[in-house]
């Protein structure tokens, strides 16, 4: 049977920690064995909106297991702009592939397309809804960076209540029992209430906090996010707030040695360019561990097994 | 006792053959109503409709009277959806002869709509909507598409 991946919310913590079985053997592979793995094999890159990371990403991955891409990286390029369904997309582009990795603004459009079609589909982000395999690789960077996922504490920084990143990482950390949460944002950007309220109230700790210095010395993992300025009604309060959270080399100063600073990327002004020097600068080998871990996502979703 | 028996008072007369819908929470008869009266096979049958009748158990209640023999599961599902708890009572001799109290169902196919306007099901025609009970005490649902989660009650209808 295919097996499709659309939200975190359909795995479990031994799925996911099997994603990040995987990924730890792809890495160990050298060059030439993993070119090896998917030979003849087609990715259909179908992104309805522009993401340049995620795409090329995406993209590499297949390469480098030795497989073919093909597809589109706006809606302007596709027969969507002259009128054709969804669903007739993806049941033309069927035919040319062997899995398909879809982005599209519309929620819940990864979902319908695993529904359509006969084929594999990896949602790589559906409006605000799931990016499943950007919070795969944020689990994988953590684990590889601290050698554990549970019992660390990890601060997040910045946009806390759009970011669908951020909710999604916390959600899945909840499942590996991580229970310390620092939470530092603007009071028009706090995470949502609902995200605090657990069957288990004592089990979880989530601490709020204005102040980003507060959160270095007690965190394994800092998470920053960049606050976009069309999130704020009042531009005058983003001024007020944007320097607030700008994290530099100075600030990290009491860090616990192993520390590690995680952003999704892109990054605006939220990190100066004076912390990518630290040793605790973990955003560029972020992005290459998006590599592997789409690299694990396509290898056992076209049922490769390691 | 019958309506023609004591012409001063008000009542629903009793059924000899049909369906009764009770225990409606008062004010919320119209909206069942409003859901019986879309299908094509209520469109000749004679119903009655009453409102804010005393209750024991509820305090006040509507109540519905449909003389037909049969109420179809889609109906009953849909009434289930918007209205969980009332009771549909089966009416042959005028004798209750069997009765339900519908509770919502847990996975609702196509009957109600989406609130999210960025929601695949409300972007593209066609698309079936899908919502899963988030649990079983409580009255939300979530979208199996956005992965919203809504108050059941504040969702509209698939009127078809």
């Amino acid at each position: 049977m295919k097996k499709d991946l659309i939200s975190m919310d359909d795995l479990t913590l031994d799925e996911i920690k099997d994603y990040l079985r995987v990924a730890h053997q792809v890495e160990k592979l050298s060059d030439d064995q993993r070119y090896r793995l998917l030979p003849g094999k087609i990715m259909a890159a179908m992104f309805f909106e522009p993401s340049t990371r995620t795409r090329l990403s995406f993209e590499a991955a297949m390469h480098r297991l030795g497989g073919n891409v093909i597809g589109f990286a706006e809606q302007s390029a596709t027969s969507v702009s002259k009128g054709e369904s969804f669903t007739d997309t993806i049941h033309t582009v069927e035919n040319y592939c062997d899995i398909m990795v879809i982005r599209h603004p519309g929620e819940g459009t990864a979902r319908l397309a695993a529904q359509e079609s006969v084929l594999p589909v990896i949602n790589a982000g559906d409006g605000s809804n799931q990016h499943p395999t950007q919070t795969l690789l944020d689990l994988y960077t953590i684990e590889k960076d601290l050698g554990h996922i549970s019992d660390i504490t990890v601060a997040f920084v910045g946009d806390l209540k759009y970011s669908r990143t951020v909710h999604s990482l916390i959600r899945a950390l909840m499942k590996f029992d991580v229970r310390n949460f620092i939470l530092v944002a603007p009071e028009s950007l706090r995470l949502p209430k609902y995200f605090m309220m657990t069957d288990q109230p004592d089990k979880y700790r989530f601490y709020e906090t204005n102040h980003l210095e507060e959160a270095i010395p007690k965190c394994d993992i800092l998470y920053m996010t960049r606050i976009q300025r069309e999130r704020f009604p009042d531009l005058l309060e983003y001024e007020k707030v944007k320097d607030s959270y700008l994290l530099t080399a100075a600030m990290l100063a009491d860090a616990k040695p192993h520390m590690r600073v995680l952003h999704p990327l892109p990054r605006v002004n939220e990190i100066a360019y004076d912390v990518d020097k630290t040793r605790f600068a973990g955003y560029f080998p972020q992005a290459r561990n998006g590599v592997i871990m789409r690299q694990a996502i396509l290898l056992k979703h076209l049922g490769v097994e390691l | 006792m019958s309506a023609q028996k004591n012409e001063n008072m008000l009542m629903i007369p009793k059924i000899k053959l049909g369906i009764v819908i009770d225990h409606i929470p008062a004010g919320d008869g119209v909206k069942i109503l409003e859901i019986i009266s879309r299908y094509e096979e209520t469109k000749e049958v004679p119903i009655t409709l009453g409102i804010n009748y005393d209750s024991q158990k509820m305090g006040r209640k509507d109540l519905i009277k449909l003389q037909m023999e049969f109420l179809s599961p889609e109906i009953i599902q849909h009434i289930s959806i918007v209205v969980p708890g009332v009771t549909i009572k089966a009416i042959k001799d005028y004798k209750v002869y069997s009765k339900v109290v519908v509770q919502a169902p847990k996975v609702i196919k196509n009957l109600l709509l989406c609130k999210n306007p960025n929601c695949i099901t409300n972007l593209q025609s066609g698309v079936e909507t899908s919502f899963v009970a988030v649990d079983e005490n409580s009255d939300q649902v979530k979208c199996e598409f956005c992965e919203r989660i809504f108050d059941r009650s504040e969702l509209q209808p698939i009127i078809k």
